[in-house]
């Protein structure tokens, strides 16, 4: 219902042009002023305005620049801070995205069983955490890694586990913050991927059964390549997330221990505003880590063209 | 666990009242299966709603951390509230919330309205400027943004928290949608009877678009709610701290401390305006994830 309202809309607009029934033309930009006014201020004239800071110094208080060309990013290609940053992004990106889009499906092919009782109360449960905001997942994380009040290893310890100093170990501070994103994203994740899998048509598995196929192979044979767009579509919004992951490092780690847990956007956060800023240089970071999610949202604008072709 | 569910589904389908028991016993693992994984994901959210109401002697006094409190308090609640000013920063949270929902709404209907029922010139590239701006990231525009604001001295304002944010491209396309849907022959029919174009808007295509509006309401507010990074930058005066940097700022204070049930209770003040908003328009909320992700 939901998609064939938006795949007929775009339509819609060259009917009405060929019958020339629709309004005036100097009226439609009194309703798009008030949009354009906002979005030109604070998200076009940005973007021109952070390339142009990323290819100055920037004086710490006040607006002083000197102009240094592209000696931004050549002083972060040649820091290891930089690299460093860029490494905790993509082993971030390589923990949350793949395990977070698997618990999805697989959540989602249960909540799709058709139980008569209760299925509101499980949805209940599983999709909450998508109304959480990361500030607070951090905080209730905090506590569950706590090593004297907190669950975690006490539970660990039920099973003969000795559990680390989560947050102030470097590799499990990683895998702790990965852990609260991985929980923050999946009522969002559980949610597409169980619309995709309710998506998909009865009569496919119903010819599958015919053919002899069991539950495994209905799974990998129908369900899987049906779900494919969605789960290309899950990919994409969870490497962008990942990417972009703030609230919980700033409150878990603080970026630490060290640097452990410091990605690109917080190493932009820390350049910009704590302590002596550097700002060009945050913009310059700023500026690539823009490319790489343009870049990664492009491919979904193509994967979108393939999929129509696909349907 | 999966293979279980499927197939007990087939069993139900196929076999009728020759095997009962296999076909009662076909739904409960997945009720079980379920039920774990919906108590598991809840688990942080429920064990900081009891941690909000336990004593803090009970807390650091225990062998091993426990879910129940063994005499409820409101002690927590009181210091979250004292002892940090939890009211203003709920405040504070509220107007910035409300502001941008409401600016974001009645905007997006606006433009959205134009882009679906106006022919004007520059209109494919108006709109694909609208939609452009849905893949530049926040992290690209904030520090310029911070620059802006900070110049024209709304730092540290209600201004400074919501200007920014008071148009959303995500609205307009939304609404655009919304209203190319409508049967065209509605606004012929109310343009034959002589009403304007912003009568329409407002008397036929609002009124027939509260679904969408709403749902569109309650991803503002949500978002507008648990923004962090901006609202981090662009306060530094305690009384206008938003709830979320509030509490940030109050689990620092406090853990030295180690009074987690204060901190708690402050998560749980912070959190419970968008539990109801989960609660209340869960279907909504729901409904509107599952489409943007239909949609791609």
């Amino acid at each position: 219902m939901a998609q064939t309202v938006i795949e007929s809309a775009p339509s819609a607009p060259r009917r009405s042009r060929r019958g020339g029934r629709t309004g005036s033309s100097w009226k439609a930009y009194l309703y798009l002023i008030p949009t354009f006014a906002v979005l030109g201020t604070f998200v076009y004239f940005p973007i021109y305005d952070s390339f142009r800071l990323s290819l100055n110094r920037v004086a710490p208080f006040g607006s002083d620049m000197l102009f240094v060309g592209f000696g931004n990013y050549t002083r972060l290609f040649q820091s290891a801070d930089f690299w460093n940053t860029v490494r905790v992004s993509l082993w971030f990106m390589v923990g949350t995205v793949p395990v977070g889009i698997g618990l999805a499906v697989v959540i989602g092919l249960l909540l799709s069983y058709p139980l008569k009782k209760l299925s509101w109360f499980y949805r209940t449960l599983i999709f909450v955490p998508v109304v959480i905001s990361s500030a607070i997942a951090g905080v209730l994380f905090r506590l569950l890694y706590n090593p004297v009040v907190g669950f975690f290893n006490h539970w660990l310890s039920l099973i003969g586990i000795d559990g680390p100093n989560w947050l102030n170990t470097r590799s499990w501070a990683l895998v702790a913050v990965v852990i609260t994103v991985v929980w923050r994203q999946l009522g969002f994740n559980v949610i597409i991927a169980l619309a995709g899998i309710q998506n998909i048509d009865e009569q496919l598995y119903e010819a599958a059964k015919v053919d002899g196929a069991n539950t495994f192979r209905r799974i990998w044979h129908v369900t899987l390549p049906m779900l494919s767009p969605t789960l290309f579509f899950l990919v994409v919004v969870n490497v962008i997330t990942s990417l972009q992951a703030f609230g919980e490092i700033n409150i878990l780690t603080d970026g630490g221990p060290g640097e452990a847990t410091t990605n690109l956007v917080y190493s932009v956060f820390v350049d910009a505003f704590v302590g002596t800023s550097f700002r060009g240089l945050a913009s310059a970071q700023a500026f690539m880590l823009a490319l790489l999610i343009i870049f990664v949202s492009y491919a979904q604008f193509r994967g979108l063209g393939k999929r129509v072709h696909y349907q | 666990m999966t293979t279980v569910a499927a197939t007990a589904r087939t069993d139900g389908h196929s076999s009728a009242p020759r095997v009962p028991l296999a076909q009662r016993l076909g739904d409960l693992p997945v009720h079980v299966v379920l039920l774990v994984i919906g108590i598991i994901i809840a688990m942080p959210i429920v064990i900081a709603f009891f941690m909000s109401f336990t004593p803090l002697k009970e807390i650091v006094g225990r062998a091993n951390p426990e879910f129940l409190p063994d005499t409820w308090t409101f002690e927590n609640y009181r210091t979250a509230w004292s002892a940090s000013p939890f009211g203003r920063y709920m405040v504070n949270s509220f107007v910035q919330t409300g502001i941008i929902t409401v600016a974001q709404v009645i905007l997006s209907v606006l433009a959205g309205y134009a882009f679906a029922m106006f022919e004007f010139r520059g209109k494919a590239l108006l709109f694909s400027l609208v939609i452009g701006s849905l893949i530049i990231p926040f992290e690209l525009t904030f520090i310029p943004n911070f620059l802006l604001i900070s110049k024209v001295g709304l730092a540290n304002t209600y201004g400074g928290l919501t200007i920014p944010f008071l148009a959303s491209a995500f609205g307009v396309f939304m609404m655009r949608q919304f209203f190319l849907s409508l049967p065209r022959d509605l606004y012929d029919a109310a343009k034959i009877d002589g009403a304007g174009d912003f009568y329409y808007l407002w008397r036929v295509a609002v009124p027939l678009s509260k679904g969408a509006i709403s749902a569109f309401t309650i991803f503002a507010f949500l978002g507008a709610w648990n923004q962090y990074l901006w609202p981090l930058v662009i306060t530094n005066d305690e009384s206008m701290r938003t709830a979320q940097i509030g509490i940030r700022f109050f689990l620092a204070n406090q853990e030295r401390a180690t009074n987690w049930g204060a901190i708690m209770a402050g998560a749980v003040i912070v959190m419970v305006p968008t539990l109801v908003v989960f609660i209340v328009a869960q279907r909504q909320l729901v409904k509107g994830i599952a489409m943007s992700g239909l949609k791609g």
